[in-house]
Protein backbone atom coordinates (compact mmCIF):
# COMPACT_ATOMS: atom_id res chain seq x y z
CA UNK A 1 0.00 0.00 0.00
CA UNK A 2 1.04 3.61 -0.56
CA UNK A 3 1.59 5.75 1.60
CA UNK A 4 -0.73 8.49 1.79
CA UNK A 5 -3.11 11.35 3.38
CA UNK A 6 -6.56 13.10 2.87
CA UNK A 7 -7.41 16.03 4.04
CA UNK A 8 -10.96 17.74 3.25
CA UNK A 9 -11.23 21.30 3.42
CA UNK A 10 -13.82 24.40 3.07
CA UNK A 11 -13.24 26.31 -0.05
CA UNK A 12 -12.70 28.85 1.95
CA UNK A 13 -9.41 31.34 1.93
CA UNK A 14 -8.91 31.03 5.96
CA UNK A 15 -8.68 27.47 5.44
CA UNK A 16 -5.33 28.04 3.07
CA UNK A 17 -2.91 27.97 6.67
CA UNK A 18 -4.08 24.65 7.87
CA UNK A 19 -3.11 22.88 4.09
CA UNK A 20 0.41 24.58 4.12
CA UNK A 21 0.68 23.77 7.82
CA UNK A 22 -0.01 19.73 6.43
CA UNK A 23 1.89 20.58 3.36
CA UNK A 24 4.50 21.19 5.20
CA UNK A 25 4.81 18.58 8.04
CA UNK A 26 4.01 15.81 5.15
CA UNK A 27 6.96 17.29 2.62
CA UNK A 28 8.97 16.84 6.43
CA UNK A 29 7.89 13.27 6.65
CA UNK A 30 9.08 12.46 3.60
CA UNK A 31 12.49 13.80 3.90
CA UNK A 32 12.24 16.53 1.44
CA UNK A 33 14.75 19.52 1.80
CA UNK A 34 14.19 22.44 3.49
CA UNK A 35 13.80 24.78 0.62
CA UNK A 36 11.99 22.32 -1.30
CA UNK A 37 9.26 22.49 1.31
CA UNK A 38 8.95 25.77 0.72
CA UNK A 39 7.95 25.78 -2.55
CA UNK A 40 5.90 22.75 -2.59
CA UNK A 41 3.95 24.52 0.47
CA UNK A 42 3.45 27.97 -2.12
CA UNK A 43 2.60 25.88 -5.02
CA UNK A 44 0.01 24.25 -3.26
CA UNK A 45 -1.43 26.98 -1.51
CA UNK A 46 -1.55 28.55 -5.20
CA UNK A 47 -3.57 25.18 -6.36
CA UNK A 48 -5.98 25.76 -3.52
CA UNK A 49 -6.45 29.33 -3.86
CA UNK A 50 -6.98 28.98 -7.89
CA UNK A 51 -9.36 25.94 -6.77
CA UNK A 52 -11.63 28.80 -4.97
CA UNK A 53 -11.21 31.52 -7.18
CA UNK A 54 -11.62 29.44 -11.08
CA UNK A 55 -13.70 26.47 -10.01
CA UNK A 56 -16.05 27.62 -7.55
CA UNK A 57 -16.06 31.24 -8.57
CA UNK A 58 -15.59 32.19 -5.13
CA UNK A 59 -18.28 30.21 -3.14
CA UNK A 60 -16.76 29.59 0.22
CA UNK A 61 -19.40 26.65 0.90
CA UNK A 62 -17.32 24.06 -1.26
CA UNK A 63 -15.21 21.20 -0.40
CA UNK A 64 -11.05 20.77 -1.69
CA UNK A 65 -10.12 17.43 -1.37
CA UNK A 66 -6.02 17.37 -1.31
CA UNK A 67 -4.16 14.22 -1.34
CA UNK A 68 -0.56 13.51 -0.48
CA UNK A 69 1.47 10.25 -1.48
CA UNK A 70 4.73 9.42 -1.91
CA UNK A 71 5.11 6.70 -5.26
CA UNK A 72 8.04 5.85 -6.55
CA UNK A 73 7.96 8.91 -9.25
CA UNK A 74 8.41 11.33 -6.06
CA UNK A 75 6.11 13.11 -3.83
CA UNK A 76 2.17 13.76 -5.07
CA UNK A 77 -0.27 15.76 -4.33
CA UNK A 78 -3.55 15.45 -6.34
CA UNK A 79 -6.21 18.55 -5.73
CA UNK A 80 -9.51 18.01 -6.52
CA UNK A 81 -12.62 20.21 -6.58
CA UNK A 82 -16.19 19.74 -7.97
CA UNK A 83 -16.54 23.10 -9.47
CA UNK A 84 -15.94 24.62 -12.79
CA UNK A 85 -14.13 22.30 -15.32
CA UNK A 86 -10.87 23.83 -15.61
CA UNK A 87 -9.33 24.24 -19.78
CA UNK A 88 -6.12 23.46 -19.13
CA UNK A 89 -5.09 25.19 -22.55
CA UNK A 90 -6.41 28.45 -20.97
CA UNK A 91 -3.80 28.58 -18.28
CA UNK A 92 -0.91 30.19 -18.37
CA UNK A 93 1.08 32.57 -16.59
CA UNK A 94 1.99 35.93 -17.57
CA UNK A 95 5.42 36.84 -18.88
CA UNK A 96 7.29 37.29 -15.94
CA UNK A 97 8.69 40.44 -17.48
CA UNK A 98 5.43 41.85 -17.72
CA UNK A 99 4.98 43.66 -14.63
CA UNK A 100 1.17 43.69 -13.50
CA UNK A 101 -1.01 41.96 -10.66
CA UNK A 102 -1.83 38.27 -11.46
CA UNK A 103 -0.52 35.25 -13.32
CA UNK A 104 2.07 34.30 -11.11
CA UNK A 105 0.28 31.68 -9.44
CA UNK A 106 1.03 28.93 -12.00
CA UNK A 107 4.25 29.62 -12.41
CA UNK A 108 4.84 29.07 -8.53
CA UNK A 109 3.47 25.93 -8.60
CA UNK A 110 5.19 24.56 -12.17
CA UNK A 111 8.77 25.63 -10.33
CA UNK A 112 8.03 23.01 -7.71
CA UNK A 113 6.30 20.41 -9.61
CA UNK A 114 7.69 18.51 -12.30
CA UNK A 115 4.12 17.49 -13.31
CA UNK A 116 1.26 19.62 -13.60
CA UNK A 117 -1.42 17.95 -15.26
CA UNK A 118 -5.24 17.58 -14.60
CA UNK A 119 -7.01 14.22 -14.77
CA UNK A 120 -9.39 14.28 -17.65
CA UNK A 121 -11.31 11.21 -16.64
CA UNK A 122 -12.90 13.26 -13.82
CA UNK A 123 -16.18 13.72 -15.28
CA UNK A 124 -17.18 16.43 -13.05
CA UNK A 125 -14.96 18.59 -11.69
CA UNK A 126 -11.34 18.79 -11.17
CA UNK A 127 -8.41 16.63 -9.99
CA UNK A 128 -5.04 18.79 -10.68
CA UNK A 129 -2.03 16.19 -9.86
CA UNK A 130 1.32 17.64 -9.01
CA UNK A 131 4.60 15.70 -9.22
CA UNK A 132 7.46 16.05 -7.76
CA UNK A 133 10.31 13.43 -9.03
CA UNK A 134 12.28 11.72 -6.43
CA UNK A 135 16.03 13.40 -6.83
CA UNK B 1 -1.72 38.91 9.61
CA UNK B 2 -1.41 42.04 11.28
CA UNK B 3 -1.10 45.21 10.00
CA UNK B 4 0.18 48.23 11.96
CA UNK B 5 0.62 51.82 10.36
CA UNK B 6 2.72 54.11 12.52
CA UNK B 7 3.77 58.01 11.78
CA UNK B 8 7.02 58.37 11.41
CA UNK B 9 8.07 62.22 11.06
CA UNK B 10 5.26 62.87 8.87
CA UNK B 11 5.85 59.61 6.82
CA UNK B 12 3.69 56.95 7.12
CA UNK B 13 5.08 52.82 8.08
CA UNK B 14 3.49 50.20 7.31
CA UNK B 15 4.80 47.41 9.83
CA UNK B 16 3.22 43.74 8.60
CA UNK B 17 3.48 40.76 10.20
CA UNK B 18 2.18 36.93 9.96
CA UNK B 19 1.23 35.47 6.42
CA UNK B 20 0.44 37.02 3.32
CA UNK B 21 -1.93 35.01 1.59
CA UNK B 22 -5.52 35.28 -0.30
CA UNK B 23 -7.30 34.85 2.84
CA UNK B 24 -5.48 38.46 4.26
CA UNK B 25 -4.36 39.98 1.32
CA UNK B 26 -8.01 41.66 0.85
CA UNK B 27 -7.15 43.72 4.17
CA UNK B 28 -3.67 44.43 3.07
CA UNK B 29 -4.66 45.85 -0.33
CA UNK B 30 -7.66 47.46 1.58
CA UNK B 31 -5.30 49.63 4.12
CA UNK B 32 -2.45 49.89 1.47
CA UNK B 33 -5.11 51.40 -1.13
CA UNK B 34 -6.52 53.44 1.98
CA UNK B 35 -2.95 55.23 1.71
CA UNK B 36 -2.43 55.56 -1.94
CA UNK B 37 -5.36 57.09 -2.24
CA UNK B 38 -4.61 60.40 0.08
CA UNK B 39 -1.15 60.25 -2.04
CA UNK B 40 0.80 59.15 0.61
CA UNK B 41 4.62 59.28 -0.14
CA UNK B 42 6.85 57.54 0.81
CA UNK B 43 5.29 54.79 1.45
CA UNK B 44 7.48 52.55 3.54
CA UNK B 45 6.60 49.04 4.25
CA UNK B 46 8.53 46.93 6.80
CA UNK B 47 8.30 42.99 6.27
CA UNK B 48 10.52 42.19 9.06
CA UNK B 49 7.60 40.34 10.57
CA UNK B 50 6.02 38.53 7.12
CA UNK B 51 7.12 35.04 6.97
CA UNK B 52 4.93 34.06 4.10
CA UNK B 53 4.02 35.83 1.01
CA UNK B 54 1.69 33.95 -1.90
CA UNK B 55 1.26 35.70 -5.22
CA UNK B 56 -2.05 37.67 -4.11
CA UNK B 57 0.39 39.34 -1.66
CA UNK B 58 2.26 40.04 -4.66
CA UNK B 59 -0.12 41.26 -6.60
CA UNK B 60 -1.52 43.40 -3.99
CA UNK B 61 1.95 45.14 -3.54
CA UNK B 62 1.85 45.54 -8.16
CA UNK B 63 -1.31 47.29 -7.64
CA UNK B 64 -0.55 49.59 -5.16
CA UNK B 65 3.05 50.53 -6.78
CA UNK B 66 1.29 50.83 -10.00
CA UNK B 67 -1.03 53.52 -8.04
CA UNK B 68 1.51 55.16 -6.61
CA UNK B 69 3.61 55.44 -9.99
CA UNK B 70 0.19 57.09 -10.99
CA UNK B 71 1.63 59.99 -8.69
CA UNK B 72 5.36 59.83 -8.49
CA UNK B 73 4.88 58.29 -5.14
CA UNK B 74 7.60 56.00 -3.95
CA UNK B 75 7.14 52.54 -2.55
CA UNK B 76 9.75 51.29 -0.08
CA UNK B 77 9.96 47.09 1.18
CA UNK B 78 12.09 46.62 3.96
CA UNK B 79 13.27 43.92 5.75
CA UNK B 80 12.10 41.10 3.52
CA UNK B 81 13.52 37.81 4.94
CA UNK B 82 15.22 35.50 2.31
CA UNK B 83 12.08 33.67 1.35
CA UNK B 84 9.54 36.84 1.03
CA UNK B 85 12.87 38.24 -0.99
CA UNK B 86 13.67 35.14 -3.12
CA UNK B 87 9.78 35.45 -4.47
CA UNK B 88 10.16 38.61 -5.71
CA UNK B 89 13.31 37.96 -7.40
CA UNK B 90 11.68 35.27 -8.51
CA UNK B 91 9.10 37.01 -10.22
CA UNK B 92 11.08 39.74 -11.20
CA UNK B 93 9.42 42.17 -9.38
CA UNK B 94 13.15 43.08 -7.37
CA UNK B 95 14.08 45.08 -10.44
CA UNK B 96 10.71 46.94 -10.22
CA UNK B 97 10.33 47.66 -6.19
CA UNK B 98 12.35 49.19 -3.73
CA UNK B 99 13.56 47.03 -1.39
CA UNK B 100 15.86 48.05 1.31
CA UNK B 101 17.54 45.85 4.42
CA UNK B 102 16.90 48.25 7.04
CA UNK B 103 14.63 51.67 7.46
CA UNK B 104 17.59 53.65 7.68
CA UNK B 105 18.70 52.68 4.25
CA UNK B 106 15.02 53.33 2.83
CA UNK B 107 15.03 56.47 4.61
CA UNK B 108 18.31 58.22 3.06
CA UNK B 109 17.56 56.65 -0.45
Amino acid sequence: MKDSVVIKVQSDPKYLSLVRSVTAKMGELYGLPESTIEDVKLAVDEACSNVIKHAYGGDTNKNILVKYRVTKKGFEVLIEDNGIKVQPESIEGRNLNDIRPGGLGVHLIKRAFDIFQFDQRKRKGNRLRLVRFAK
Amino acid sequence: MKIEVKDYQGMKVMALSGEIDMYSSPALREEMMGLINKRVTPLFVDFKGVSYIDSSGIATFVEGLKGMMSYGGRLKLIGLLEGVKEIFGFSKLDRVFEIYGTFEDALIS
